[in-house]
């Protein structure tokens, strides 16, 4: 126990980075995945095929690869257009831009399902009685899209954490990397991967019971519903 | 223009004239017009296909006319055209227009989130700016009217066909409109529930409230309607007081049309 103890600072530390890239990751993919989603849905072609274009092209290669060309790749644009002394892609900012960009993807999706599945008569009786479109989404479609979204969304949520881990790679001070450090100075590689491990489950079984205070919340009115 | 108890009554409520509707080349109305003053209840027959739901629909701008001029207490509505088809010229004037006429649909169209309370207080709050206090004050006085009072917490989905509908009502009264707009307001609802909603909607006609309705139930003209409109492949096939119209139509179709559904 006491080498545990001794590193528990440590991998705290990791804990909040961890922490921290988790949040912002699911920040930027939920605003990237509605407004993907309004592109998506919105009838004009010129707005709605490169959405559909950014989405497949994100889904359809590693999220490993996305995190290796944006900081490599990043710093490497950097250097040519800025010259010698040009900043960096920082190990976070690339985990945050590389899996909220992925977020937002997936989440794109389960918005625009969550979207086409509201009756096309919510909206209309809104605009019969003089909701302005902002209104109608304001009031009507986002609190059902909620609803609907809410367990896609947790999945994803859920995934974000588990994948911030691969950021530990590119060298992001996270709990995977503290852990492995910690494995690396005591020899005990199977203590800390399992306290890497506990933290992880730990933020995962908390936000499961959240998701589903959350989507209960959300379905008010809805248990009784066909 | 303000609808102060003055100017009210001084113009008509409403004024439809020559109002067409093409989809494609499909012409489902071919110049329809109406007057209705305060207190007429108009009641609108017509076999499927004649287009009076999409005459209707046509009045708040649900569907967009595709000519013809329509007046709300002598207020024109400004149209324009955009990409080659009509639009509205001002969307916010279609906005104000609409939280006049308020509808009642067909499948009822409550906001399935909210509780039957916040249903009938949303527009009142967000479209016309009422306190909410002001708004559940209404809005239970309008529940109370229809007889759902002790349903204010419920959701849509916990009522039936015909309580639903009548929330639907109170949520159409509680904006004050100028004209109350019903599209097929019993048609998606069990028999043994479409009195209960009728009954209503008569207490409405005997109150003077101004009513388009758009029905296949001919007791309902007869009984509660000023006037009768039987729209026909998208005229005006026949129109005139129920009394005389049922009675003694003088258009073959309006004779087939209601033997069909006396029967």
């Amino acid at each position: 126990m006491q080498p545990v103890i001794d590193y528990l600072p440590l991998l705290l530390q990791g804990l909040a980075v961890t922490l921290k890239l988790a949040v912002s990751t699911a920040v930027l993919g939920l605003v990237l995945g509605l407004g993907l989603a309004l592109a998506k849905i919105s009838g004009r072609g010129w707005l709605a095929r490169p959405a559909f274009w950014a989405t497949d092209f994100l889904r359809g290669i590693p999220e490993f690869l996305v995190l290796l060309v944006i900081y490599f790749g990043g710093t490497q644009v950097l250097a040519q257009v800025f010259g010698p002394g040009a900043p960096e892609v920082s190990p976070f900012l690339a985990g945050l831009l590389a899996l909220g960009l992925i977020f937002g993807a997936y989440a794109s999706e389960t918005f625009r399902a969550a979207f086409l599945s509201v009756p096309k008569g919510q909206v209309e009786a809104g605009r019969a009685y003089g909701f302005s479109r902002w209104q109608c989404f304001r009031h009507i479609q986002l609190p059902q899209i909620w609803r609907i979204a809410i367990p896609g969304l947790g999945n994803l949520w859920q995934g974000a954490v588990k994948d911030t881990a691969l950021v530990s790679i590119i060298g992001l001070e996270d709990v995977m990397r503290k852990s492995q450090q910690a494995a690396q100075s005591t020899r005990e590689p199977f203590t800390f991967y399992l306290v890497a491990a506990l933290m992880f489950l730990v933020i995962t079984l908390i936000s499961m019971a959240v998701i589903a205070r959350a989507e209960k919340r959300a379905g008010r009115g809805m248990a009784e519903a066909g | 223009m303000t609808t102060t108890g003055n100017s009210r009554g001084a113009q008509p409520a409403l004024e439809v004239s020559g109002l067409r509707k093409t989809y494609g080349t499909q012409e489902v109305l071919r110049g329809v017009s109406l007057e209705a003053r305060d207190h007429d209840v108009v009641a609108i027959l017509g076999s499927s296909g004649s287009g009076k739901s999409t005459f209707l629909r046509c009045i708040n701008l649900l569907e967009t006319p595709s000519a013809g001029e329509l007046r709300i207490r002598g207020e024109l509505i400004g149209m324009t055209t955009r990409r080659g088809r009509p639009a509205p010229a001002d969307p916010r004037q279609v906005d104000r227009i609409r939280a006049r006429l308020a509808m009642v649909f067909q499948q009822f169209n409550l906001w399935q989130h909210m509780s039957v309370l916040q249903n009938v207080t949303a527009a009142q709050i967000h479209v016309l700016g009422r306190s909410r206090e002001e708004a559940v004050e209404k809005a239970e006085a309008m529940l109370a009217k229809v007889g759902v009072a002790d349903k204010r917490g419920h959701y849509p989905s916990q009522l039936s066909g015909g309580q639903q509908q009548r929330v639907a009502i109170a949520r159409a009264l509680a904006m004050d409109p100028e004209v109350m707009l019903f599209d097929e307001p019993t048609s998606a609802l069990d028999p043994e529930l479409v009195n209960e909603v009728l009954r209503v909607m008569r207490g409405l006609a005997e109150e003077g409230r101004t009513m388009l309705v758009v029905t296949h139930e001919i007791g309902f003209a007869r009984e509660a309607a000023d006037r009768v409109m039987f729209l026909h492949d998208g005229r005006v096939e026949e129109e005139g007081p129920p009394r005389e119209v049922l009675a003694e139509p003088r258009s073959e179709r309006f004779r087939q049309f209601l033997s069909g559904s006396l029967k």
